[in-house]
């Protein structure tokens, strides 16, 4: 059934007003207090660019930036380069669909439980007498406990175990749609697989790559249970200086590193979605 | 079950050895997916408080001590009610939007679908201060209506995106030979699109839910102890314990979501769950 104009608006009302009146209003509400200042403990609400110029003069707001930026370049780097390889093994060397399908469920489970759960099972994992310590000194690989937890160690590892499923769905999904006839094809004509897969299955398979990392660098760099539990006040990313500025009351300076978050955020995805459409023409 | 199918090893001329490898990382790499959830069941037995591998001996204490915490009782039900009433919501409002996305064409189209898809890329934390600041204005603080309001939106984009892609594959002769034989459209919608899409609304109101249930920065401005749902309850226990109650709690909530998990594949049974993923 088609629909005309006048109904589609009618449609779309419930939809569009909620998103109007409960995500327009608030972000707007809240980032305007960036242009507003805060002196002794107190906003101000005036117009000025003081809160802006403050932030940007102070060297901590680039560590934060810097922070966020390398914590979601690392992260990202790991789901690809770990899922990509679980990915193609799922898609090519597993016969049978219901073993596949198995093993797709298992690797997509954890994104059912709660995400302060999981963090939780790393903290006990990596603790200095948990079982990563545990069994490496017992290997006698280690004489200490490494100090995996509260730095950046234990937030890499716990993110990455978080955002792998999202890598490893697109890059299947774009696996399993391939035409594989073409790598059987220069395969035939003398190809080892090296250049099979670097010069066939990869190009071909760039979509996936593309979609996951735009997931997995957007939600890195908003992350926020994972950095407060497990960094130990080490690994300050703009999420948690947005948090800690809005229970200090200086929602002034939270907007302005809000923002920062949010132009990030929107640049990645443009970006990648660039790359995207790129890609995928090709 | 379908035939097995033979082995795509770079398409022929596999490599036995390549083959063991790559099926040994995917072993290694279901491991590493399940080893913390495994370890937190294996902690919630433990017999000490404090973490050590593997723990001196088993016991049900962490249990009983949960049970003793009237607080994540109450945090789990008002989870439980806010999960249910925004994944409603969601649905309602996102099954009208996404009929009018998928079946009428307008100016702007992909420029309202993209803003309604944008709360998944933005930062909770910027929402979760947002929606503070603005339900404090309006002098909405504590309950559950902002929980409820804040999370509706939330999984807004969810269930806007599975039902379309579900929508887009409907054949629309049937609805137009309900219509020539005298339906309304509203009669319509109700026997003949809702029961074509029963599996989107199963998978985007479970994943709507379970995304609701998870919310800890866009809510943790929106609650002040008396309404604490219990990610948050959790998380603000972890802050300052770290004893396997909140083991015991995990493994609890690890069951409950395998319970639901388990419902929701057995009620969308017979509906083709693949042709729900986007292109």
């Amino acid at each position: 059934m088609r629909i005309e104009g006048r109904t589609a608006l009618l449609l779309l009302t419930p939809a569009l007003g909620l998103m109007a009146v409960l995500y327009v209003v608030p972000l707007a509400v809240y980032l305007v207090n960036g242009l507003h200042a805060f002196r002794d403990g107190r906003i101000v609400p005036v117009w000025t660019l003081e809160t802006t110029r403050r932030f940007f003069a102070d060297p901590f707001s680039y560590r934060v930036i810097w922070a966020s930026l390398r914590l979601s370049f690392i992260v990202t780097a790991l789901t690809l380069g770990i899922g990509y390889p679980l990915a193609y093994a799922l898609h090519t060397r597993v016969a049978r669909p219901g073993a596949r399908v198995v093993t797709g469920l298992l690797l997509f489970s954890p994104l059912v439980v709660s995400v302060v759960v999981r963090t939780y099972g790393w903290l006990i994992l990596l603790a200095d007498r948990g079982l990563v310590n545990t069994l490496l000194r017992q290997a006698g690989l280690i004489q200490a406990p490494l100090g995996l937890l509260f730095n950046l160690t234990g937030v890499v590892v716990s993110l990455t175990h978080i955002l792998l499923p999202f890598a490893v769905f697109p890059i299947y999904s774009v696996l399993s749609r391939l035409d594989w006839t073409l790598a059987e094809a220069a395969r035939d004509l003398g190809a080892d697989w090296q250049q099979v897969f670097v010069r066939i299955t990869l190009p071909q398979s760039m979509p996936g790559v593309v979609a996951a990392s735009l997931i997995c660098f957007t939600l890195s760099l908003s992350a926020f249970v994972t950095p407060q539990l497990l960094g130990g006040g080490r690994v300050q990313v703009l999420p948690l200086d947005v948090y800690n500025s809005t229970v200090e009351i200086n929602w002034p300076e939270g907007a302005v590193a809000a923002t920062v978050l949010l132009v990030l955020s929107l640049a990645a995805v443009w970006t990648l979605g660039r790359a995207l459409r790129l890609v995928s023409a090709a | 079950m379908a035939e097995a199918r033979p082995l795509i090893a770079e398409a022929r001329g596999a490599g036995a050895a390549r083959t063991a490898l790559l099926r040994a990382f995917l072993w290694i790499g279901v491991g590493f997916t399940l080893l913390p959830l495994a370890i937190v069941i294996v902690y919630s037995f433990s017999s000490v408080a404090y973490g050590v591998f593997p723990p001196p001996g088993f016991s049900l204490r962490w249990y009983a001590n949960l049970w003793a915490q009237a607080a994540f009782r109450g945090a789990f039900l008002r989870s439980l009610t806010v999960g249910v009433v925004a994944t409603a919501a969601a649905l309602a409002a996102g099954l009208l939007c996404a009929l009018a996305l998928v079946r009428s064409a307008f100016r702007g189209r992909e420029m309202l679908r993209a803003f309604l898809l944008s709360p998944i890329v933005m930062p909770k934390i910027v929402l979760g201060v947002g929606w503070f600041i603005f339900f404090a204005r309006l002098n909405m603080q504590g309950g559950l209506v902002p929980l409820i309001l804040a999370h509706t939106i939330i999984v807004l984009p969810f269930v806007v995106t599975i039902l379309a892609a579900n929508l887009v594959g409907l054949d629309p002769s049937l609805e137009e030979a309900a219509q020539d034989l005298g339906a309304s459209p509203a009669v319509t919608l109700w026997r003949v699109v809702l029961p074509q899409i029963r599996g989107g609304l199963l998978v985007s109101g479970l994943l709507a839910f379970i995304v609701s249930f998870d919310q800890v920065e866009s809510s943790i401005f929106l609650v002040r102890g008396e309404n604490n749902t219990l990610p948050i309850e959790m998380f603000l226990y972890m802050e300052k314990w770290q004893d396997p109650t909140i083991a015991a709690l995990s493994t609890l909530l690890i069951a409950f979501a395998g319970a639901l998990v388990a419902i929701v594949a057995l009620a969308a049974r017979g509906t083709d769950v693949r042709r729900l993923l986007p292109r």
